[in-house]
C-alpha cells in the first residue's frame, strides 16, 4: 500500500535531480556541425574544452556540403560550423549566414590502404599510379558532387596526368575506380577497404591516420598540400553539380584547407566564441594535431566581423609572414576571378 | 465403436489410427499391415471430426469430391446421403447438421477402408441421424468397410458397432461384443459410466402405425380397447408376447417396433428399420412389482429374481424372464419393502419408451 | 431490488462506454494524422512536380525502374526461401524453435549500416561465397545484386514472421483431413493450406516489399551507384536541398501507392479462411 506513493516519489526526486545536473545548474549546451574529417579531431577538442568549461556537446558530422545544407535548406544553425573546403563558405553560406571564416588546417590527398590490400608490399609513391590501374584492383573513392575530397581526388588524377606526362592518364585511373566504386562520402569507404572490398581508396592523410590504415603519399606537386604548389595546383579544374539542378560550379586545384565560422545566428555566440579561440590556441592545436590534422601555425581570418577574441587569437598565432596563410589568401583571390570565366571543363564530375 | 467420457482420449485414439498423431509405443495393423511409419493418405482411412472441417474455399461439390476421380460416384453418393441439393452451394452457408452430412459424404467418396467416426451424429437430428446410420451400414456391408465410432452416448449414436470398447483417460477398460461388455461391466465405475446394465441382441420389426407388421395389417383378433386383462400367452415357437394393447401409438410418425431377442418380444417406438440390432433398457427405468399392473407400460413380464446385489442405498435386481436376465434398478428401501430376494416371483415391467433401439 | 435501482444503473455504464469509445476514436485520428500528414505534404509539396518529373528526369526514371526491380526481386526470393521455413514454424514442434525465430528477427534489431557491412563480410570480394561469385562474374558490391541482398536482408524476417502467422491461422485439421482424404503432404499443402493462407502471405509479401523500397542504410554500404530511390533522394537532397528531394520521395510515394493499394483490395474485409 505504501510501495506505491513512495516509488512515486522517488521517481520523481530522480528526475528532478537529473534535470538539474550533477553542478545543481542547467548546463550551456555547444553545437558543433563540421564535416566528416574533422570528426576525430574536433570531438578531441571538444571534449577537453567542455571539461574545462563544465558543457555538454552536440556533435554533428557530415560531408561539407550536406553541412552547408543543413544551415540554408533545414534552418539548423550550430554555434560552430567547421567543413573540409574553405570554398564552401564563400559558394554557399556567405553572406546569408555567416560574415566571415577562419582558415586553421590543411590535408593532403593520399591513396590509404590495408596490408590485405592487392599489391600492398609493393606499392610506393613512385608506381602508385601503376599499381591501381593493375587489373583486378579495385579503388574507391568519394562522389565528387558529394564530398570535396570527390572533386579533389579527380583534381588529383588530372595533375598526375600532368605530372607523370602520361597521355590519358586521368581517363584510365577514372576507369579503375568506377561509379560502382563511388560512394557518397570518404568515411564511407573506410569500411569497405577495411573489410577488403576495395583495395585502395582515396582520402585525406588525417582521415587515413585516424582510421589506422596505411597510406601512400603522393608528390607534393599533385597531393593539394603544398600552398607553394599552388598556382600548379590551379591548372586542373573539374565541374561538379551546382545548387539547382542544371546548375554546375567549378572548383579549381587548391590546396586543401580546413575552414570554420560562427553563424550569424548562432544560439550561443560567446560560448562559440571561446571554443574557437581554444582551438587555434596553443592547447586546442596540439589535442587536434595529436589526432592526425595538420593545424595551420597560422590561422587566417577571412571576410569581416570575426569576433574581436577570434581575430586576436589568430593574431598572437600568427608569427612571422607565413607563407601557408599567405599563399592560400593569395589562390582564394586567383579562384575568385578564375570561376568567372567560363569554365575550362578540365574534368566534368561523373 | 469407442465409448468413453469426455477428455478419455477417443479423438487421440482415432487421430493416431489415422496416423494424423504419430504413435509412441505398440503396434497398429490396419487390415493386417502394420501401419508404422505408413502416412496417412496410404492407410485408406477416412476420417470425419465431430465439426465438419469442410474447406470454405472449395464448393460442397468440390469438397466431396476431395479425395475421388470418380465424379458419377461422388453424385451416387451424396444422392444416398442427401446431400445432392446441396451440391453447388458455398460450404459457408450450410447448417451444422448439413455440413456435418457433407464431410460424411466427403470421408465416404474416397472410398475408405476403414471409417473413422468422431462423433458424427452429434449435430445431426434424428432423421437425418438414421439416414445415415443406414447408409454407413449399407456401405460397411457393400464395400466390407470397417466403421470405428467414438462417441460418449451410444444411445445417442444410434448404431451400436459390433464390438464396443469402452475408453477413459486414454486406456481401454472393457472391450468386446457389446451384450457382454454392457452386461458384465468389469467394474461399477463403468457400469455407472454406461448406466445401461440392458442389452439385448435382437431382430427388429417395424410395426406400422396400425400395431401390425406390416405385412399382417387388418388382422386384429384383440379387443383394441381392452387393456384392463393382462395375460401372458406362449406362443408355439415359445416367444413370450407381452399382452394387451398391441396397436401403435398414434399420431407423431414415429413407427410401433416389436423387437425379438430370444424368447422376448419388447414394443418400443422409434425410427428403425427391420433387421438385425441391439435394445438397450436402463436399469432405473425398470419397474418390479408383487402383482400384474396395470399402466401404461408396454412391456410387462414375468419372472424370478435370481440376484440383489446392494450399495448402499441402491439395489440392482436381476429376474430371469424366461432365460434372459433382465436388472432393474430401485432404493434398498423399496426392495426391502417388497421382499425382494433371490427366489422371489416379480413382474417386470417397462414403458416402450425406455427401450433404445441401437 | 427495486425498480428505479436497475435502471438508475443502467445511465453509468452507457456513458462511461461512451467516453471510452470516444476517446478511442480520439486517439486513432491523431494518430492517423501524425502517420498521413507528413505524406501528404510530401506530396502537396512536391507532387505535381513530381509527377511531371518523371517525364523530364532520366536519372529519376532509372532510379525507380532500378527500385521496383530489386525490391521485386528481393520479394521473391524471400517468399520463395521464406515460405517453407514459416510454415515449418508454424506446424511443427521442433528443438530450439524457439531459437530460430528469435534469430529470424535479428536482422530486424541491426542497425541498418552494420547490416550492410555485417553482409559485406560474407558476401564481399574476400569471403567464400563472394568470391566464387565473383568467379562466376557477379560482383555484389557496387551492382544491383548487392541492392537486392541488402534489401532481402532487412525485409525478409518482416515476411516470415507475418506469413507464419498466417499459416497458424489454418486450422490444422484441415490439413489433417486432406491427408486421410488421400493427399500427401505437399498436395494438402498446395489444395487447402494455401488457398486458405493466401490472402495473408500476400499481405507479408506487401510489407516485405514496402519495406525494401524504402531501405537505404544497408543499400548505401553495398552500391551506391546505380541509385535506387532512396539513394537518389538523399543524394539529391545533399546536393541541391529539399525542392530537389521533395518531388523524388513524392514521385516514389505516388507511384507506390498503385502496388500497394492494389494488392491491399485484395484481401476481403472479414478475416481471411474464415472457418465455417
Amino acid at each position: 500500500m505504501i510501495a506505491k506513493p513512495l516509488s512515486f516519489a522517488l521517481a520523481v526526486a530522480v528526475f528532478v535531480a537529473g534535470c538539474d545536473g550533477i553542478s545543481g545548474r542547467p548546463a550551456e549546451r555547444i553545437v558543433v556541425f563540421n564535416a566528416g574529417s574533422l570528426a576525430i579531431p574536433v570531438r578531441a577538442a571538444l571534449d577537453s574544452f567542455a571539461a574545462r568549461e563544465h558543457v555538454t556537446i552536440a556533435q554533428e558530422n557530415a560531408g561539407s556540403l550536406e553541412t552547408a545544407r543543413k544551415l540554408t535548406e533545414l534552418g539548423h544553425i550550430p554555434d560552430v560550423i567547421a567543413l573540409a573546403d574553405y570554398e564552401v563558405f564563400p559558394q554557399y553560406l556567405m553572406p546569408a549566414q555567416v560574415d566571415w571564416y577562419l582558415n586553421f588546417a590543411h590535408n593532403r590527398m593520399v591513396l590509404a590502404y590495408t596490408p590485405k590490400s592487392r599489391f600492398a608490399d609493393e606499392i610506393t609513391p613512385e608506381n602508385w599510379w601503376q599499381i591501381v590501374q593493375r587489373p583486378g584492383v579495385q579503388v574507391g573513392r568519394a562522389d565528387p558532387n558529394l564530398d570535396p575530397n570527390g572533386y579533389r581526388t579527380l583534381l588529383t588524377m588530372q595533375l598526375a596526368e600532368k605530372y607523370y606526362r602520361a597521355p590519358r592518364l586521368y581517363d584510365s585511373l577514372l576507369a579503375h575506380a568506377p561509379r560502382n566504386n563511388v560512394r557518397p562520402k570518404e568515411a564511407d569507404l573506410v569500411g569497405l577497404v577495411q573489410a577488403g572490398e576495395m583495395d585502395y581508396i582515396w582520402s585525406y592523410e588525417s582521415l587515413a591516420s585516424a582510421a589506422g590504415l596505411k597510406f601512400v603519399q603522393l608528390p607534393a606537386a599533385i597531393d593539394l598540400s603544398s600552398p607553394a604548389d599552388s598556382a600548379r595546383y590551379a591548372t586542373a579544374q573539374v565541374r561538379v553539380r551546382g545548387k539547382t539542378p542544371g546548375d554546375s560550379v567549378t572548383f579549381r586545384g587548391q590546396p586543401i584547407v580546413y575552414a570554420l565560422s560562427i553563424p550569424k545566428k548562432a544560439p550561443h555566440p560567446d560560448l562559440a566564441e571561446r571554443f574557437v579561440a581554444y582551438l587555434i590556441s596553443g592547447e586546442g592545436a596540439r589535442i587536434m594535431r595529436a589526432t592526425g590534422l595538420d593545424v595551420l601555425d597560422a590561422p587566417l581570418v577571412v571576410g569581416s566581423n570575426a569576433p574581436a577574441a577570434v581575430a586576436a587569437a589568430a593574431r598572437r598565432a600568427d608569427g612571422p609572414a607565413d607563407s601557408v596563410a599567405d599563399s592560400v589568401a593569395d589562390s582564394v583571390a586567383d579562384s575568385s576571378t578564375a570561376s568567372d570565366s567560363a569554365a575550362r571543363a578540365d574534368g566534368t564530375a561523373p | 465403436m469407442v465409448i468413453g467420457p469426455a477428455g478419455s482420449g477417443k479423438t487421440t485414439l482415432l487421430e493416431t489410427v489415422a496416423g494424423i498423431i504419430p504413435q509412441r509405443a505398440g503396434t497398429l495393423r490396419l487390415m493386417g499391415r502394420d501401419m508404422a511409419g505408413v502416412p496417412p493418405e496410404r492407410r485408406g482411412i477416412g476420417f470425419v471430426y465431430q465439426r465438419g472441417y469442410l474447406f470454405p474455399h472449395l464448393s460442397v461439390e468440390e469438397n466431396v469430391g476431395y479425395g475421388s476421380a470418380d465424379p458419377a460416384f461422388v453424385r451416387e453418393l451424396s444422392e444416398r446421403l442427401s446431400v445432392n441439393a446441396l451440391l453447388a452451394r458455398d460450404v459457408r452457408g450450410l447448417s451444422g447438421g448439413e455440413q456435418q452430412l457433407v464431410a460424411i459424404a466427403r470421408a465416404l467418396a474416397a472410398r475408405p477402408r476403414v471409417l473413422l467416426l468422431d462423433e458424427p451424429f452429434s449435430a445431426l437430428d434424428p432423421r437425418r441421424r438414421s439416414l445415415v446410420r443406414r447408409t454407413v451400414r449399407a456401405l460397411h456391408e457393400e464395400l466390407r468397410m470397417t466403421v470405428l465410432q467414438v462417441t460418449h452416448d451410444f444411445t445417442e449414436a444410434g448404431l451400436l458397432g459390433d464390438i464396443a470398447i469402452l475408453l477413459d483417460g486414454g486406456r481401454v477398460l472393457q472391450s468386446g461384443p457389446p451384450e457382454q461388455v454392457f452386461r458384465r461391466p468389469a467394474s461399477p465405475y463403468i457400469a455407472e459410466f454406461l448406466g445401461a446394465e440392458n442389452v439385448f441382441a435382437g431382430e427388429v420389426r417395424v410395426l406400422g402405425e396400425q400395431g401390425r407388421p406390416a405385412a399382417q395389417q387388418g388382422v386384429d383378433s384383440r379387443n383394441p380397447e381392452s387393456t384392463s386383462n393382462v395375460d401372458v400367452s406362449t406362443s408355439d415357437a415359445g416367444d413370450v408376447t407381452s399382452t394387451g394393447d398391441a396397436s401403435g401409438i398414434p399420431g407423431d410418425g414415429h413407427d410401433a417396433i416389436e423387437f425379438r431377442t430370444g424368447p422376448l418380444t419388447f414394443y418400443t417406438v422409434g425410427d428403425a428399420h427391420s433387421g438385425l440390432g441391439y435394445a438397450v433398457i436402463r436399469a432405473g427405468e425398470v419397474l418390479l412389482s408383487l402383482e400384474p399392473q396395470h399402466s401404461s407400460a408396454r412391456n410387462n413380464f414375468r419372472g424370478t429374481i435370481t440376484e440383489v446385489a446392494t450399495t448402499g442405498a441402491l439395489a440392482h435386481v436381476t429376474v430371469d424372464v424366461s432365460g434372459i436376465s433382465i436388472v432393474a434398478a430401485l432404493t434398498t428401501r423399496s426392495a426391502d419393502e417388497l421382499s425382494l430376494v433371490p427366489g422371489a416371483e416379480v413382474w417386470v415391467s417397462f414403458k416402450a419408451m425406455a427401450v433404445h433401439l441401437c | 431490488m427495486t425498480h428505479a435501482g436497475t435502471v438508475a444503473a443502467l445511465p453509468r455504464s452507457r456513458s462511461s462506454y461512451r467516453v471510452a469509445s470516444v476517446l478511442a476514436a480520439l486517439l486513432a485520428s491523431l494518430f492517423l494524422l501524425f502517420l498521413f500528414a507528413p505524406i501528404v505534404r510530401l506530396i502537396v509539396s512536391g507532387g505535381a512536380g513530381g509527377v511531371g518529373r518523371l517525364f523530364s528526369d532520366s536519372e529519376l526514371r532509372g532510379a525507380l525502374w532500378l527500385t521496383a526491380l530489386t525490391a521485386t526481386s528481393a520479394t521473391l526470393l524471400g517468399v520463395l526461401g521464406g515460405t517453407p521455413l514459416a510454415y515449418l514454424l508454424a506446424r511443427r514442434g521442433f528443438r530450439g524453435r524457439a531459437v530460430v525465430a528469435a534469430l529470424i528477427d535479428l536482422p530486424l534489431l541491426i542497425p541498418h549500416p552494420v547490416a550492410g557491412i555485417a553482409l559485406l563480410l560474407v558476401l564481399g570480394r574476400e569471403s567464400a561465397v563472394g568470391s566464387a561469385l565473383l568467379h562466376a562474374g557477379i560482383r555484389v558490391a557496387g551492382s544491383p545484386v548487392g541492392i537486392v541482398c541488402a534489401m532481402l536482408f532487412v525485409s525478409a524476417p518482416l515476411y516470415v514472421s507475418a506469413a507464419r502467422e498466417a499459416f497458424a491461422r489454418v486450422d490444422p485439421r484441415y490439413e489433417a483431413v486432406g491427408r486421410t482424404l488421400g493427399d500427401p503432404a505437399w498436395r494438402v499443402f498446395r489444395r487447402v493450406t494455401l488457398p486458405l493462407s493466401l490472402r495473408g502471405l500476400i499481405a507479408a509479401g506487401v510489407v516485405m516489399w514496402a519495406r525494401a523500397v524504402s531501405e537505404f542504410g544497408a543499400i548505401v554500404i553495398l552500391t551506391y551507384n546505380p541509385k535506387v530511390v532512396s539513394v537518389l533522394s538523399y543524394d539529391r537532397f545533399t546536393s541541391f536541398g529539399l525542392h530537389e528531394a521533395l518531388p523524388v520521395a513524392a514521385a516514389l510515394t505516388i507511384l507506390a501507392l498503385i502496388p500497394l493499394t492494389v494488392l491491399r483490395a485484395l484481401r476481403p474485409e472479414s478475416g481471411a479462411g474464415a472457418t465455417p
